[in-house]
């Protein structure tokens, strides 16, 4: 299958749902005092965020229909 | 300002969330700009915001004590002696009290270059997944280096008055010659110890 077939909307719903989840990790991190919520920032929440922000850019450029 | 980045976080998901929900909105130009912001934007910036927080966070005093095998190192800052130059420093405010660790310790595992984040990802292995160590038996990988003292006392006056330290200067910033291991300030962190000795107790 390839990338402009997958369908934006579901493109929007992966991006969304990690961005989320790493936004979330990072509301945790920022809350919990320990040497770890270094660690869960920088390995968890960073990456989600960064993959959101990746699948959605990929969306754009290889799904989103020209203007 | 950890609240702002929350406050930030939490606008961040809520436009993320109607995504989540409606995909279809994308197709309106306005909605387009606000999925480019609330998909893009935003959680970079919270992504910044985050690593400048915990960057901070991390210089504290209470953050690096707050590791286990960390603890008697912070009571050592305690020591009633003036020869335990990490204590005598603590307890006279010659470095902020709230971050007095990184203070003498700025190149240690994030700070430092690559090597010594590697080496900080090597403690956390150790800590959680290994046998954490014997916190007496703790050292800095290649020694304490003298920049670290000598970032804050290299040009002050008392330093460089003083007979010894002139004549020594060159080799002190070389690192031919440490401040601590040469016999002059020997007495560190001083864990083994550390129930032998007498702790100041502050006023309040």
């Amino acid at each position: 299958m390839r990338i402009s077939e997958i369908g934006m909307g579901r493109f929007l719903r992966i991006s969304s749902g990690l961005v989320i989840l790493g936004l979330v990790l990072e509301i945790v991190s920022l809350l919990w005092f320990h040497p770890l919520s270094f660690v869960l920032f920088t390995f968890l929440a960073s990456s989600a965020i960064g993959l959101g922000i990746l699948v959605y850019l990929v969306s754009l450029v290889f799904v989103a229909p020209p203007p | 300002m950890i609240a702002v980045l929350i406050c930030q976080i939490v606008l961040s998901i809520v436009l993320a969330s109607v995504f989540l929900i409606r995909p279809s909105l994308t197709h309106a130009v306005g909605w387009k700009v606000l999925a480019f912001i609330g998909l893009f934007l935003l959680p970079a910036m919270c992504i910044v915001g985050g690593m400048n927080t915990h960057i901070q966070r991390s210089e504290q005093t209470r953050f690096c004590i707050s590791c286990h095998v960390m603890i008697p190192y912070g009571q050592s800052l305690y020591v009633e002696d003036p020869t335990h130059i990490p204590a005598q420093h603590f307890q006279n405010h010659r470095v902020p009290v709230g971050t007095a660790c990184y203070s003498c310790h700025a190149d240690y595992t994030i700070y430092g270059p690559l090597k010594d984040k590697l080496q900080g990802l090597k403690r956390i292995y150790t800590q959680y997944v290994s046998t954490p160590p014997d916190p007496a038996a703790i050292r800095i990988a290649g020694g304490f280096k003298n920049a670290q003292c000598l970032h804050c006392h290299l040009g002050a006056r008392n330093f460089e008055e003083n007979a010894v330290h002139a004549a020594l200067l060159d080799s002190l910033k070389s690192e031919q010659t440490s401040c601590l291991t040469s016999g002059c300030h020997d007495t560190a962190h001083d864990i083994a110890n550390l129930s032998h000795l007498k702790f100041w107790r502050p006023a309040q």
